[in-house]
């Protein structure tokens, strides 16, 4: 666990916003929450302690986009749940300069939700056809789109009060 | 590097080759667009999409239970991992316990797919590289796993076996009997494989430092599996983060010293004699009872859950995003394909042509499973 809580001071170090998870749960160890601006500085970061990415996607929420970045360490287990609002322009920075490979989920992203990455070098479409490119195919419908907080994870001491599951329109 | 000559003065006699998506060495409907200078391939793009199903969206378009068939239709030569990552998802959220027996007999299955996927994988790099007597012998010995599998799960490719909390079905003393003829069998096979391809000269010229991929690169762009542990790098989600009962077994976790295509195809060799010890020893420990937990009505609870497991490509990871219904609200599936591809821009650059086949080929794709 040592590389766990390493990173866990690492990261408190640097003004992130982090948090221990069960990974009996949650399947990751740590949840970081960042602002656009820490974007880079976080995947520079993970990037200098030798973590891989494991995928970046996106989820589509009131009232704008979580972006998701999860990285696993090759030494020890330790997952790192990393999650980012774009702004209302649906932007947020690449990580592509650092991870190479976020090229490709990054434009996968793009593809399903129309997330722009900036500073991306090459945002063409990825799995679906230049005939599609304005599909956005994971786009949510208005009624079934929620709310950040109902998607998040309620603390045990919520969870025992019964959750009201609340619809943006209310 | 490129060839001089006196017509070429500067990028002006590059030419455009399409490779695919019919091409037999892309293994499935992959495209790429090699900018060539001569025989070597200055420029790599590779075009994806031609088998895109949009499985995330139909994910998130029917209950939980409705996505089993689709896990099996992902990488459909090792689906029984893709199975069990998403299952384990599923039990992982609502904290479904499964019976032991069912867990020994998931290990079991996955394993012997493992093996048969190495094996389709092995097979059809070898027959890439122009030898076509190896894939014979590999279908040979696959064909007796995929009876066996057969007649406990239904289906000889895209399995749907397991179910949250166990397996669809308890296996029988006739697959005991047959699983265990076919490690004997396979024990005596493994040899013979290796006098006829691993220790051959054209094979060993083919694919020696050819590819290479060092552990910097491997991070970069999250390569996983074989394709990782060629480099050096003994890095396997079931040691380090163990899933079902994988803890409760002896093996070893096979690498290789230089990252190039030979160590590739040494680490899937050594790695299908792990996955042997691990089902005897599965077999041996079996323990009895039920093999399916009673089903719940399960809800999928508000927030996410990661769920990762080690498949014979490499890492698989389910992330699935909750809102208290039945319905998934987000299912987003990392595919270790899709991540392993991505390199090959930077690992073929400049390479000449023909060990551009052999290193994509020892990257073992599956295509429908990099499409989704």
């Amino acid at each position: 666990m040592s590389l766990v809580n390493d990173t866990l001071g690492k990261l408190k170090a640097g003004q992130f916003d982090v948090l221990e998870s069960d990974y009996k749960k949650s399947g990751y160890h740590l949840e970081v929450k960042l602002n656009e601006t820490q974007v880079q500085n976080f995947a520079r970061m993970m990037y200098e302690t030798e973590f891989y990415l494991d995928f970046v996607t996106a989820v589509h929420v009131a009232p704008c986009f979580q972006v998701v970045y999860q990285f696993a360490h090759f030494n020890e287990a330790c997952r790192i749940n990393a999650k980012a609002m774009a702004n209302e322009a649906r932007e947020i920075p690449t990580i592509a300069d650092v991870f190479q490979g976020a090229e490709w989920h990054e434009r996968e992203t793009h593809d399903f939700y129309g997330v722009v990455f900036t500073g991306h070098p090459d945002l063409r479409t990825l799995l679906l056809s230049e005939e599609d490119a304005d599909l956005k195919p994971l786009l949510k419908k208005e009624d079934k789109l929620v709310s950040v907080e109902t998607i998040t994870r309620k603390s045990e001491a919520e969870a025992e009060k019964k959750p009201v599951k609340k619809n943006i329109e209310e | 590097m490129a060839t001089m000559t006196k017509f070429q003065t500067n990028d002006k006699h590059r030419f455009l080759l399409n490779m695919g998506p019919q091409h037999p060495a892309t293994h499935g409907v992959l495209r790429v667009i090699l900018e060539m200078d001569g025989e070597y391939a200055m420029g790599i793009d590779p075009v994806l999409g031609y088998g895109h199903r949009m499985q995330e969206k139909m994910a998130e378009s029917r209950v939980w239970q409705g996505f089993y068939p689709n896990t099996g239709r992902m990488d459909y030569v090792g689906a029984m991992p893709f199975n069990h990552g998403y299952v384990a998802l599923i039990e992982r959220m609502a904290g479904i316990e499964v019976p032991e027996r069912a867990e020994y007999i998931r290990v079991i299955t996955s394993e012997m797919n493992r093996i048969s996927s190495h094996l389709l994988g092995i097979g059809a790099y070898v027959l890439d590289l122009g030898a076509f007597t190896p894939i014979l012998y590999a279908f040979d010995d696959r064909e007796d796993i995929l009876d066996a599998l057969e007649d406990i799960t239904g289906s000889r490719l895209t399995y749907c076996y397991y179910r949250v909390g166990g397996v669809l079905k308890d296996i029988d003393d006739t697959f005991i009997k047959r699983t265990r003829a076919f490690i004997a069998n396979f024990r005596k096979r493994i040899p013979m494989f290796n006098d006829l391809v691993t220790g051959n000269i054209i094979f060993i010229k083919r694919t020696e430092g050819v590819g290479i991929i060092t552990a910097d690169m491997a991070r970069r762009y999250g390569a996983t599996g074989p394709t990782l542990r060629g480099s050096g790098i003994p890095y396997d989600i079931r040691k380090s983060e163990p899933y079902s009962v994988y803890s409760h077994f002896d093996f070893d976790i096979p690498t290789g010293k230089n990252g190039d295509s030979l160590d590739r195809y040494n680490v899937r060799i050594m790695e299908m004699e792990q996955s042997l010890r691990i089902i005897e020893q599965a077999l041996d420990k079996l323990p009895e009872g039920p093999v399916l937990a009673k089903p719940k009505k399960t809800k999928l609870q508000e927030g996410d859950c990661s769920f990762s497991v080690e498949t014979a490509r490499g890492v698989l990871t389910y992330y699935l995003v909750g809102d208290g219904s039945e319905v998934p609200y987000k299912l987003k599936i990392r595919v270790p394909s899709f991540s392993n591809l991505s390199l090959m821009e930077e690992m073929c650059t400049g390479m000449l042509i023909a060990d551009l086949v052999s290193a994509m080929g020892s990257l073992d794709l599956v295509i429908p499973e990099i499409d989704r």
